[in-house]
């Protein structure tokens, strides 16, 4: 006779790794880095042997990949799209931009860490990544979902009012509907 | 070519008593205008010569001389000249003449204009926002907008780079034991 609890474990198990095997990502790509997606997603690189491949829509994917800069008005649309897609969820922050800015450090209108705004699981660094980094980078995210330690929905749900004062803060004029989970 | 360029600049220079001509070598006629005299040597330049493509309305912040400086560019297709117009306006009060009547693209690059250096287009229609949304600071394509104070004061204060960067090039090379080439010895750490 199993307890409960061990029976979660081994379902969880089971769930993670059905979870890692299908990472759909989701095509809206931000910046320059998005240049790096095609090769990734193409014969050369395949990245779908991974499980990981498009998904049209925010409701259909399981990752949202930011490559590159975000400008506050890309932000908006992000912070939308970020909301409306379905638990399990994670975000990846692709090139230098996303990390401290990069070579936008001093724009007036891009954001500097995307951490501050959105739950980021993995960060790729490069300017931009190449493909291999890319992969890397999925692996890495396979690997936290099978440990469970990809919890970046789980964070933006706890903290929400953090991430939402910083998304405010660079949004002044905020228009889009309060979420409600 | 120079023959072409000749008989515009005779033509101009004939018509618009205030158009100071400035010639460079190849396809290119420059002229420098008042700001009055802009709608009438445009509608000219279309109508009478040719050149009836607007490749673009650029912009210059002169912040020392206290001026903007819009510069129209235009194209003819038979000719194959490039006709720059010069014109330069206050910087305190910059109000310019609409001329989206004269070409209609010009409304885009009005717009754009409008929003980077803050210049007023006198009976332009348009929404108020292009490519910034809500903004509410100084136009931020003139010179004295301070865009690294700017984003120090907006967003989160940069991070610093890794405090370990070591050079690559070194690691590699240790690891697999060859010879760093002297192109790359000048910009190793
Ligand atoms: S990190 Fe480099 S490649 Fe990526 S968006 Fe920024 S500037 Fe472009």
């Amino acid at each position: 006779m199993i307890n409960d609890k061990e029976s979660q474990k081994i379902v969880d198990i089971i769930q993670n790794f059905a979870r890692k095997h299908s990472l759909w990502v989701l095509a809206y790509g931000t910046g320059c880095g998005a240049i790096e997606i095609p090769p990734t997603m193409t014969s050369r690189y395949d990245a779908e042997r991974l499980g990981v491949r498009g998904a049209a829509t925010p409701r259909q994917a399981d990752v949202l990949l930011i490559t590159g800069y975000l400008t506050t008005k890309t932000l908006k649309r992000v912070i939308r799209v970020y909301e409306q897609m379905q638990d399990p969820k994670y975000v990846i922050g692709f090139g230098s931009c996303t990390i401290n800015g990069g070579m936008y450090f001093d724009s007036y209108n891009t954001i500097k860490a995307l951490d501050r705004y959105l739950p980021v699981d993995v960060y790729i660094n490069g300017c931009m990544p190449r493909p291999e980094a890319v992969l890397k980078g999925f692996a890495k995210l396979q690997e936290l979902i099978q440990a469970g330690k990809a919890d970046g929905s789980k964070k933006y749900k706890e903290n929400l009012e953090w991430y939402r004062a910083n998304q405010k803060e660079v949004i002044p004029v905020w228009r889009m509907p309060e979420f409600n989970w | 070519m120079e023959e072409l360029k000749k008989n515009i600049v005779n033509k101009i220079t004939g018509h618009f008593a205030d158009a100071a001509v400035k010639a460079y070598d190849g396809n290119r006629v420059d002229f420098t205008v008042k700001k009055e005299t802009i709608p009438a040597i445009l509608f000219y330049l279309k109508d009478e010569m040719g050149y009836n493509h607007l490749s673009h309305i650029s912009c210059v912040d002169w912040i020392e001389e206290k001026e903007f400086e819009l510069i129209f560019i235009l194209w003819s297709y038979t000719d194959h000249i490039k006709v720059f117009v010069h014109t330069r306006i206050d910087r305190e009060n910059p109000v310019m003449d609409n001329i989206d009547m004269i070409w209609r693209q010009a409304n885009t690059y009005e717009r754009e204009i409008k929003e980077m250096y803050g210049i007023h287009f006198e009976g332009l229609e348009a929404p108020e926002e292009f490519l910034l949304e809500d903004w509410q600071d100084m136009p931020p394509m003139r010179r004295d907008f301070d865009t690294e104070a700017y984003a120090r004061k907006t967003f989160w204060d940069r991070r610093e780079a890794r405090a370990d960067a070591q050079d690559v090039r070194e690691t590699i090379t240790k690891r697999t034991g060859e010879e760093l080439p002297d192109v790359a010895k000048k910009y190793t750490r």
